[in-house]
């Protein structure tokens, strides 16, 4: 926006006056801000301090933010962290997202570069769009396709086709195992998400300069050397950034997703942290004890998304903080 | 490129590259497809008898053809009901985001404001200190907000991401007509409302739109903060529908007078539905007005995540 800026230069007499308009009445600038500060403060800031809670013994019907409830110090970590099952969802939750991280992740990227390889643009386009439609369906619509594909009745599309090449095949009731659980959170999240993925690769691909591959073939670089010194390189600041992103979310699985694939059956064998302190604290009313488990999730994701962004700094000079 | 080397090097292409194109063609169709498939099977679905349905597999188009599921699901009073609320917040929600979201992003596009970077600071931290599930749930419930409509519009009404976008797009306006509507002796309310606002439309569309998706698919708020069955939301209702009730949700549906003559006359001819069918049509009615409107809208959106992803 260079041109703009030279366009506004103005003579110094002049911008002194402007600036003397501009400051007399700024008082109203911040009553602009007043909705957002107090947004701001009330559904951010208040949250973040009554995390407190999670140092007492909270009695929900005393005061607010438990004035008047005991307070306890480390006790409700000390109770989680000296508890078996606990160990078990940290391992659960870790093996579930680093596997959901390298599973999905490169997903989006091999997509948008075969993507970028086609030559017809009105296909490229019906394929993009077609691709994005699953990010606009909620997950209780995803569980809600999952299960019909995948159940053992004439609707289960997974089972009608295993019959249609081995009519002896036994029907299998998938989501009644705890087994298959990852393998669905993988698909489910890609299926869902890759082609929505795609958007940032693809703009990032437009911003490579195209000389430097005709310089290249004019080298005589092959195709697949000249995606792996030119595309590559000019996409990693993009695979930096999303790394980041995901990186920061290893102890926090999707809510979302994982809350709605689950069911009766498998619920106690595919809890995650996430669903666990949902199940504790909204439904069994721990209150306390939850809120500890959850700051201690935020407090580790908080040093994972530190930690990854001065990495990818180091690296490749992005960054997002 | 010019035209005269596409041609040579379309000449030029080996068999390799050739073999690559046609299976990259046939790997973006199968993509495509998948994408797809599943919303042209529950479309199907819905529009087939349930008894039809449970009897063999279909594949690409109803077998015994009805328009009994969608009588029974309209019926369905709950949806009826959490599609009004669901409509509601889907235009309260997006306007009142939009207005406060655009107000502070013009006053901090004011590079003189004093306190600017420690309020920038402010709305930041938030980004990476977050309040857990419990301690937002006794925030929510301690200001009387649990079961209240207000729940679903008033905590997002305010994204600090979006208003770093908004704010770049203010700051890359022209600065006169601010400027000369100053000397014109107009005040910051005048020009946030006569110039930024209509010259910010594209960008405020794009906004409403991720707003209003955001609006329609979310049923976290509900699952945590409402319990009345009056303000739920079409995809609570739905998520109900799927994984709790079961046949359950057949009973409700023929509660009313209206449902119970229709399912006398559904008995008669064989077509009444079955939970399966019933679940399949919900989810039609739930999702499909959204990829509808959606490629409307591409342009847009496209164009905001864009803005988004290479600004902030």
């Amino acid at each position: 926006m260079a041109a703009i800026t030279e366009q506004t230069h103005v003579p110094a007499m002049k911008k002194k006056k402007k600036r003397s308009i501009e400051l007399k009445n700024v008082s109203v600038l911040y009553l602009f801000l007043a909705p957002a500060i107090i947004l701001t403060l009330i559904f951010a800031y208040l949250p973040m301090f009554s995390n407190y809670i999670a140092f007492l013994d909270y009695d929900f019907n005393k005061g607010w933010f438990g004035f008047g409830s005991k307070f306890v110090g480390f006790d409700n970590f000390a109770k989680f962290l000296t508890d078996h099952k606990f160990y078990t969802l940290i391992g659960r939750t870790l093996l579930y997202s680093v596997t959901m991280m390298i599973a999905t992740f490169p997903a989006p990227l091999i997509l948008a570069l075969l993507l970028n390889e086609l030559r017809g643009d009105r296909f490229k386009k019906i394929v993009q769009t077609t691709s994005y439609i699953p990010h606009f369906v909620s997950w209780v619509t995803v569980a809600g396709l999952f299960y019909m594909f995948l159940t053992v009745d004439a609707t289960g599309i997974i089972n009608n086709l295993r019959q249609l090449i081995d009519p002896a095949a036994e029907r299998i009731s998938y989501m009644q195992d705890a087994h298959n659980f990852l393998p669905v959170l993988v698909i489910s999240e890609i299926w869902k998400e890759t082609g929505w993925g795609t958007i940032l690769y693809l703009a990032a691909l437009t911003t490579i300069d195209p000389q430097q591959y005709e310089a290249a073939q004019v080298d005589g670089a092959s195709r697949w050397q000249r995606l792996w010194y030119i595309t590559l390189p000019g996409l990693v600041p993009t695979m930096s950034i999303l790394l980041i992103f995901s990186l920061s979310g290893l102890l926090a699985t999707n809510f979302d997703q994982v809350f709605n694939l689950q069911n009766k059956m498998i619920r106690l064998d595919t809890d995650t942290i996430g669903v666990y302190t949902y199940y504790q604290g909204l439904v069994s009313g721990q209150y306390s004890y939850s809120a500890a488990v959850g700051l201690f999730q935020g407090i580790i994701s908080f040093i994972l998304i530190m930690l990854t962004n001065a990495t990818t700094k180091k690296l490749s000079n992005v960054g997002i903080v | 490129m010019s035209n005269a080397s596409m041609k040579a090097n379309r000449i030029k292409r080996t068999t390799g590259e050739r073999t690559f194109d046609t299976v990259n063609i046939l790997i973006m169709l199968v993509w495509a497809i998948t994408a797809i498939y599943p919303f042209w099977y529950i479309l199907v679905m819905s529009f087939n008898t349930g008894a039809d349905a449970a009897a063999g597999p279909i594949w690409f188009f109803p077998r015994v053809f009805t328009l009994e599921n969608y009588a029974f699901v309209f019926q369905y009073e709950r949806l009826q009901t959490a599609f009004v609320v669901t409509a509601l917040r889907c235009v309260i929600g997006p306007v009142l985001s939009v207005i406060v979201t655009m107000m502070a992003a013009f006053a901090l596009s004011k590079r003189f404001l004093p306190g600017r970077k420690a309020l920038l600071f402010f709305f930041m931290i938030p980004m990476f200190i977050a309040g857990t599930i419990i301690s937002n749930y006794v925030v929510i419930s301690k200001l009387h907000l649990i079961n209240n409509f207000l729940v679903y519009v008033l905590p997002g009404a305010f994204a600090f991401f979006s208003m770093v976008i908004m704010r770049t797009h203010i700051e890359e306006l022209p600065a006169e007509l601010q400027e000369s509507a100053m000397i014109d002796g107009a005040g910051y309310g005048r020009i946030f409302f006569q110039i930024i606002l209509p010259l910010s439309m594209p960008i405020i569309a794009a906004f409403a739109f991720f707003a209003v998706v955001g609006n329609w698919l979310d049923y976290y708020t509900n699952l945590i903060y409402v319990t009345d069955r009056g303000l739920s939301t079409l995809q609570y209702v739905l998520y109900e529908i799927i994984n709790r009730a079961e046949a359950n949700s057949l009973i409700d549906f023929t509660k009313t007078s209206g449902a119970q003559a229709r399912r006398i006359m559904a008995q008669q001819n064989n077509s009444v539905p079955t939970p399966e069918v019933i679940k399949m049509t919900v989810m039609v009615v739930v999702t499909f007005p959204l990829l509808f409107i959606y490629p409307f809208f591409q342009k847009y959106f496209v164009k905001g995540m864009l803005t988004g992803a290479v600004k902030a």
